[in-house]
């Protein structure tokens, strides 16, 4: 049983290595930064407390809505996607990107306290 | 006093009676006024004239000095001292006051149209009195003519007409003067009603009553009733005798001249109807007095009075229908309780007939009829809550104290039945208060219960001591047991000591000294508290989270370079460069918006860098577009 999972990762490492372009991988990495920051702040709130509550709201939703638009960002300039995307250039992702986190720091700076 | 509040509790009632007159008291205070010494002929002819309305006699060596007063003091020039001295000298007898021809011409000349009222008033009344000829019709034209003079009657309405009419009641009766006996309906009509009570000349209480005076001495000597309706009589009897002290001579003056009107005139007499006395029956004081006098308190000579009908206020049954009473050394009495009335309150109506000039003669009186009570049948019993052990009653006979005390514990009710039956007639009672004091000997404390009686009038009282032991602290002890009865009609309140009762507790708190609550004593001063600062967790942990926190960025940086990400494609164009500004200052911007700003103010901001770095990254992204886009 194990044995399968970790040939299963190990593949899916492998393919993920490969076949994915190097822009990909940076908004990747970018992406993991995010969920590890979020993560942590998670953790703080859990262990030391939820004082002050709209502070760790504010930071974790920024976290949140970051990976989600930085997702929204990843599957819009994915060559393989172009399909679905056809009036969509990589350029105007990443513009709407930038709009749409604009938005996400207002708010989140309105609510940090 | 209680025959005036007995009245006045009347003013709303149907018939108006009359709510204020001149009691004896004020009579001899309205004396007393007019008694004064003279300081001139004007307080002379107040006093004399006034004293002689009120009937009041001078003795003869007084009616010397007055008469040397009046020649004394006389000024044969001017029409008032002549008016005073005249009148006055009319009121005592045997006075003369020399009269000359000049006297007389300087009277008549008066008596024209272009004198005032007052004048004409004082100069007719001079020439009268002094037994000068007076032409009436001549009189008659200066009058009218003067009211035509003054078409505006406004100040001085009723002051006037009283001098109009007393005037017009000097003249010989074959005068034409029913006419002027009509205008005193016109000027009724500027009478002010205050409340329906009182009926009043705006000038004041001077005019109303030289008003009234002069009207009825009109109205007697034409011998046609005045234009006045019994309600405004009353109303302005009301209003005349109100006042029971005057500010000046010629007020009292004219509030006796109108008490003699009102008391003897041929046409309304008002009539008033006081018990002598609280209005109370019993069975030592069985008969019901009323003194029925004039406003001046003199008894009336020919009144009957009867009771119309009498029926209790409680039950409304009526217990007398026209009985007359009847009338002993000036006083009306009236046997009530041979109609064997139940002890409460009685509704009279009372009628004074006997004279057609009477004036608010139907009068309703509240009569209380009192008894005395006594207590039968007192039996106490200490009875067990299960019921199992039977009751022991004990009989105590009124007024003596039970002989042993009762003991009663938590497990037991005390119980108290008793009878309250009025002494004469044997009827029970329910009076308003019959209550039971239980009085803690040692502590001090009372508690007191209330009895209730039940459907057949039987009191019953039932103490449980259980359920009661928190009004008596939980203290046990002896409790002296008091029956206390009381009632507006029973003339013996009753405060018995009936007898001891030993109470026992099973928690019993130690014995306190009962204190006075302390209500009043200042209580501990509250310390505001504000709300507490969250806990904050140490500085250490966060600064070690905030390090935490920043950590995945060294980590992205660090993955990046291994992905080989640069910025090797970086044109340096203006749109470029001014994208990048802008983008820094929208960044910057927000850390302004976290430490300074308002939402509005970095709204006005951000609209202004964003559209320059959206203008400006445009440019740029098509730029790489381009780029990008090989054919």
């Amino acid at each position: 049983m194990s044995n399968s999972v970790i040939s299963v990762i190990s593949r899916f490492l492998e393919e993920y290595t490969t076949t994915t372009p190097n822009k990909l991988k940076v908004v990747d990495s970018y992406l993991f930064y995010i969920l590890l920051t979020g993560a942590l702040q998670f953790l703080y709130c859990l262990l030391v407390g939820t004082f002050p509550f709209n502070s760790f709201l504010s930071g974790f939703i920024s976290c949140v809505g970051a990976f989600i638009l930085g997702v929204c960002l990843r599957i819009q300039i994915n060559p393989q996607n172009k399909g679905d995307f056809l009036s969509i250039s990589p350029e105007r992702a990443f513009a709407d990107f930038l709009f749409a986190h604009t938005v996400l720091h207002l708010v989140v700076m309105n609510f940090i306290g | 006093s209680s025959p005036c509040s007995l009245i006045l509790a009347l003013a709303g009632a149907q018939a108006l009676t009359p709510a204020h007159y001149l009691s004896l008291p004020d009579v001899a205070r309205l004396q007393n006024l007019l008694s004064q010494q003279f300081t001139g002929l004007d307080s002379a002819y107040y006093s004399v004239v006034g004293l002689s309305k009120l009937g009041a006699t001078i003795p003869d060596h007084e009616v010397r000095r007055i008469c040397q007063f009046l020649k004394s003091q006389l000024d044969p020039m001017s029409i008032d001292s002549l008016f005073f001295a005249a009148e006055t000298s009319q009121a005592i007898s045997g006075c003369e006051i020399p009269v000359s021809n000049e006297t007389r011409d300087i009277l008549l000349a008066a008596v024209s149209e272009d004198s005032t009222m007052t004048q004409i008033h004082r100069a007719v009344s001079a020439l009268s009195s002094l037994g000068l000829p007076l032409a009436s019709q001549e009189v008659v034209g200066a009058l009218t003519g003067r009211i035509n003079k003054e078409d505006n009657v406004m100040a001085g309405g009723g002051v006037q007409g009283a001098w109009h009419y007393s005037t017009a009641a000097r003249l010989s009766q074959q005068t034409e003067l029913g006419g002027i006996l009509e205008e005193i309906e016109d000027l009724t009509a500027r009478l002010d009603d205050l409340g329906g009570i009182y009926l009043q000349f705006e000038e004041g209480l001077e005019a109303t009553a030289l008003f009234v005076t002069a009207a009825y001495s009109l109205s007697d000597h034409v011998d046609m009733e005045p234009p006045l309706k019994e309600d405004q009589v009353i109303q302005l009897v009301n209003s005349i005798f109100s006042k029971k002290s005057w500010d000046s001579l010629a007020e009292a003056f004219s509030v006796a001249s109108a008490a003699a009107a009102l008391s003897n005139n041929r046409f309304h007499v008002p009539v008033i109807v006081s018990a002598l006395g609280p209005a109370t029956v019993s069975h030592s004081q069985p008969t019901l007095q009323l003194l029925v006098t004039d406003v001046m308190s003199q008894p009336l000579a020919l009144a009957n009075v009867l009771v119309e009908s009498a029926y209790s206020v409680a039950s409304k049954s009526v217990i007398l229908s026209h009985a007359s009473f009847t009338l002993n050394d000036g006083v009306f009495e009236l046997n009530f309780m041979s109609s064997r009335p139940a002890s409460g309150y009685y509704q009279f109506a009372v009628a004074v007939t006997g004279d057609t000039r009477l004036v608010g003669n139907h009068v309703e009186l509240k009569v209380k009829v009192s008894t005395e009570v006594v207590v039968n049948n007192m039996d106490l019993s200490v009875v067990d809550k299960d019921q199992s052990i039977g009751t022991k009653t004990t009989r105590v006979d009124y007024p003596s104290k039970g002989k042993s005390s009762f003991t009663a514990d938590s497990h037991q009710n005390f119980a108290m039945a008793f009878q309250l039956v009025d002494v004469n007639t044997g009827v029970e009672l329910t009076p308003h208060q019959t209550f039971v004091k239980l009085h803690n000997q040692k502590t001090g404390q009372e508690v007191v219960f209330v009895a209730e009686p039940d459907s057949k009038n039987l009191y019953k009282f039932e103490l449980d001591i259980g359920e009661r032991k928190s009004e008596f602290n939980s203290i046990s002890g002896t409790y002296s047991l008091h029956l206390i009865v009381g009632d507006a009609t029973l003339e013996n309140p009753i405060l018995w000591n009936v007898a001891d009762v030993v109470l026992k507790f099973v928690d019993e708190e130690a014995p306190v000294a009962i204190q006075p609550k302390t209500l009043y004593v200042p209580k501990p001063e509250i310390q505001h508290l504000f709300r507490e600062p969250e806990k904050k967790p140490p500085t250490v942990v966060s600064n070690t989270f905030t390090a935490l926190i920043l950590s995945p960025l060294l980590l992205l940086l660090i993955l990046w370079l291994k992905l080989g990400a640069n910025i090797s494609n970086f044109s340096f164009t203006p749109s470029t460069i001014l994208f990048h500004v802008g983008h820094a200052a929208m960044l910057g911007l927000m850390y302004v918006y976290w430490t300074h700003l308002n939402m509005f103010q970095t709204l006005k901001y951000l609209a202004i860098i964003g559209s320059v770095t959206f203008l400006a990254g445009n440019r740029m992204l098509a730029q790489i577009a381009v780029k990008r886009y090989v054919p």
